[in-house]
């Protein structure tokens, strides 16, 4: 009686186990945003790098309407100022407008995250640009990672011409605008009042931080951000 | 022996339990709440709608249908908060009789219907002075709740006189409830009740919710076999002055659907399918709205109360009266609508070129040769060709661009192909190879014409126009106007709230108008557990 029982529940399951079926395998063909753009057309060869990375790293972009796409492959040209993803169901190189990006994210091999918006710097760009955040705050600190192809000694490039990076750092806050800042320590006081810089010289010193590169003037905003300090715009 | 008890016993409890998850769907139901019964053509029903908790859909669907089941209106609503509230207008030109408004979802298959008795405020009653009643249903009775206790209601009032009333909810009742009601002052009319029934929908359940927006589905079909055709490419577009496109690529089952988010009002739509490797001409057909699955209900024929008719004789008068001092029920609250597009799907054309800011060309040929950089177009042999210039290589591309005529794909460019300087508004180029989703086209070609594209891009197997019913967008009740004392003030809908908070004591305050006789104060909510809950409180005004 127990085996009959036990055939019955059996059957009961796969009687309920196939409705379910039955909903799931409907098969859906639910539209999503699309991603537009045009065809990416190849830079000249020259020495240096045109784009951030060599080669394409997963990542994941906002297109302007909030809708996130994540999973793409995606390559960040510094000379041209754009971002190329790679359609495999097409196997194209394809430039995404930047009119509907509000930014992108690309994730390094080793795990970190580098994030980039779109945003309007009209008193030094004219146009849209990506800017890479560097701090996020009340007050960001940006990068904009420009590669310019310029005229070089023809010992360095046969060709007399190569990629070198033009990059440029800005603190933004929404209410005030962009001030330009270079990554030295002398930039970095020339934004403060000269009561502030005298903090700021001490908490630096306190610190043991040396802006020598990026990452030290990085590490040293991220340390005047949350004392507070306010620098001039 | 025992052992054969016990089972027997457990397949019972096992039976039970299966009807009795089959009863708890079924109560799963979609009320329907309308300001009134009884209505004149000019005026506006107001609804209110509330869905079981858990609905998959984020949109209802309101129809309006006749005696003999078409749709004479349909309307599109947002739920919010298992909640939705809309409005129909009722054109003058409506003949006086029974219709039946319908509401479903997409998800929920079994249509809430309730019948209304609409007269027409010409003809009035002098043709009939009966009204046909559905029979052979089960009507629903909703059960008032003593908790949503309306305090303060006199029996008669005055014309115009301020009315102040307070809804008390008892303390622990306020926990089992959702946080919102509806309330509503509303003219009521004893003696005839309208009947509130379920009836299957036309419809299957679809999987298809519209969980942002309308939904388009239909199928493709092969002309030639009938059978539904595998990987057929359908195109939506709403033309535009920045035109919308989407497609997709359909299945072995030939269905295809799409999701108009944001859209609201009535919003031009034509579908469009192609065979990909442009060997076949495809035929597609579009689902249609609710129908009742077991047709219309049988009716019977009864006499309308003398007490009624004289109520109807009086209501076309003040319909008529509201009309002449042009007295609008309803407000439109313009929906916050997103930026959809900030350009083209095709992306920001390269160039862009006015036909009218040069010499009158009479055909597309002399347009292409003359005003469009990078374009070649020919029409030799009655076969037109059209191709773009790829400024990467300086050679033309291989294959035809993406024509579009306001927005809308164009396949045979025989249909340009007349198009002089007069015809067309602007023409848009876009001479690098672009991609819209898995999509490429080697440059675009979009033409901008003020003329009737309906009679140019006529309707086939493969193209669908339709006008499409969007989101209706949010209205509110017009309050009675208290400055303007000469003017009669003929609101049959005193007070029309929504989305009260729930709180233990809510005040509401109302003004009676000019309208004489019955009137309700009607209170409506959901239980946490989703139960609508309900009660009324009528008075008169003398």
């Amino acid at each position: 009686m127990i085996s009959k029982l036990l055939l019955f529940l059996s059957i009961a399951g796969i009687f309920f186990s196939a409705g379910v079926y039955a909903q799931q395998t409907h098969k859906t063909s639910q539209t999503s945003e699309k991603i537009r753009g045009a065809r990416f057309i190849p830079y000249p060869n020259y020495t240096g790098k045109p784009y951030l990375y060599d080669k394409f790293l997963m990542g994941e972009i906002e297109l302007a309407d909030g809708t996130r796409i994540s999973n793409l492959g995606l390559s960040y040209s510094t000379y041209r100022d754009e971002l190329i993803y790679y359609n495999s169901a097409i196997s194209a190189q394809i430039v995404i407008d930047k009119i509907s990006l509000n930014g992108f994210t690309i994730r390094e091999p080793n795990g970190n995250s580098r994030h980039f918006s779109r945003q309007y710097c009209g008193e030094y760009m004219h146009d849209h640009s990506y800017f890479e955040l560097l701090s996020k705050g009340t007050i960001s600190l940006l990068a904009y990672r420009k590669v310019n192809l310029e005229p070089c000694n023809t010992y360095y490039s046969k060709s007399g011409m190569a990629y070198g990076p033009a990059y440029s750092y800005f603190l933004y806050a929404q209410e005030k605008g962009y001030t330009p800042v270079n990554p030295t320590r002398n930039s970095l006081l020339s934004k403060f009042s000269k009561t502030n810089q005298k903090i700021v010289r001490k908490l630096l010193r306190k610190n043991g931080i040396v802006i020598a590169d990026e990452s030290g003037f990085v590490e040293a905003w991220n340390l005047i951000r949350e004392k507070e300090i306010e620098p001039i715009f | 022996m025992i052992k054969k008890f016990n089972v027997k016993r457990i397949i019972i409890v096992l039976l039970l339990f299966w009807a009795n998850g089959g009863q708890a769907q079924g109560k799963e139901h979609i009320t329907l709440f309308t300001d009134r019964d009884i209505y004149t053509s000019g005026e506006t029903i107001l609804f209110n709608v509330i869905v079981p908790s858990g609905e998959g859909s984020a949109m209802i669907n309101i129809n309006l249908i006749n005696t003999h089941g078409k749709i004479i209106c349909s309307v599109n609503k947002k739920i919010s908060n298992d909640q939705a509230n809309g409005f129909i207008y009722l054109p003058d030109s409506m003949k006086t009789d029974t219709y039946l408004l319908c509401s479903s979802t997409r998800e929920n298959p079994e249509l809430t219907v309730k019948e209304l008795f609409i007269c027409n405020r010409f003809a009035g009653l002098i043709e009939t002075t009966t009204v046909l009643r559905a029979k052979d249903i089960a009507p629903l009775v909703e059960k008032p709740v003593n908790e949503l206790n309306i305090e303060g209601i006199s029996k008669s009032y005055k014309a115009r006189e301020k009315v102040k009333t307070t809804l008390r909810l008892p303390a622990n009742f306020l926990t089992n409830i959702k946080d919102r009601l509806f309330v509503a002052v509303v003219e009521s009319t004893p003696g005839y009740n309208s009947q509130t029934f379920h009836m299957k929908s036309g419809k299957k359940k679809q999987n298809i919710f519209g969980k942002e927006g309308i939904v388009v589905d239909g199928y493709v079909k092969d002309p030639g076999t009938g059978a539904l055709f595998n990987r057929g490419c359908i195109f939506l577009s709403v033309p535009d002055s920045i035109p919308w496109l989407d497609y997709l690529i359909t299945g072995e089952d030939g269905y295809f659907h799409f999701q108009m988010k944001d859209y609201y009002g009535e919003v031009p739509v034509v579908v469009q399918g192609f065979d990909p490797e442009k060997k076949k001409l495809l035929k597609i057909s579009l689902n249609q709205t609710d129908s009742i699955k077991e047709g219309v209900p049988a009716y019977e024929s009864r006499t309308i109360p003398i007490e009624i008719q004289k109520r109807i004789g009086n209501s076309i008068e003040a319909t008529t009266m509201r009309k002449i001092f042009d007295c609008q029920e309803i407000s439109f609250s313009n929906p916050q609508v997103k930026k959809r597009h900030e350009y083209p799907f095709y992306g920001v054309p390269t160039e862009t070129v006015r036909p009218a800011l040069f010499i009158d060309l009479p055909d597309f040929t002399e347009i292409s040769r003359e005003l469009l950089p990078g374009v070649k177009f020919r029409a030799f042999n009655r076969i037109p060709t059209l191709n773009i210039l790829n400024p990467a290589t300086l050679n033309y591309f291989n294959d035809p661009p993406l024509v579009l005529l306001n927005g809308i794909p164009v396949q045979d460019l025989n249909v340009i192909k007349n198009m002089g300087s007069k015809d067309i508004d602007r023409i848009e180029i876009c001479r690098r190879e672009r991609f819209y989703g898995d999509l490429a086209f080697p440059g675009v070609v979009a033409i901008y014409s003020s003329k009737q594209v309906n009679k140019i891009l006529p309707e086939s197997d493969e193209l669908i126009k339709l006008n499409l019913d969007a989101i209706q967008p949010d209205g509110y009740l017009n309050k009675s106007k208290e400055h303007i004392q000469n003017e009669p003030d003929l609101r049959k809908v005193l007070l029309w709230e929504p989305g009260i908070k729930v709180k233990e004591s809510i005040t509401l305050d109302f003004e009676t108008s000019d309208i004489k006789g019955s009137f309700k104060v009607v209170v409506r909510g959901i239980t946490r557990d989703g139960e609508v809950i309900y009660n009324e409180q009528s008075f008169e005004v003398n």
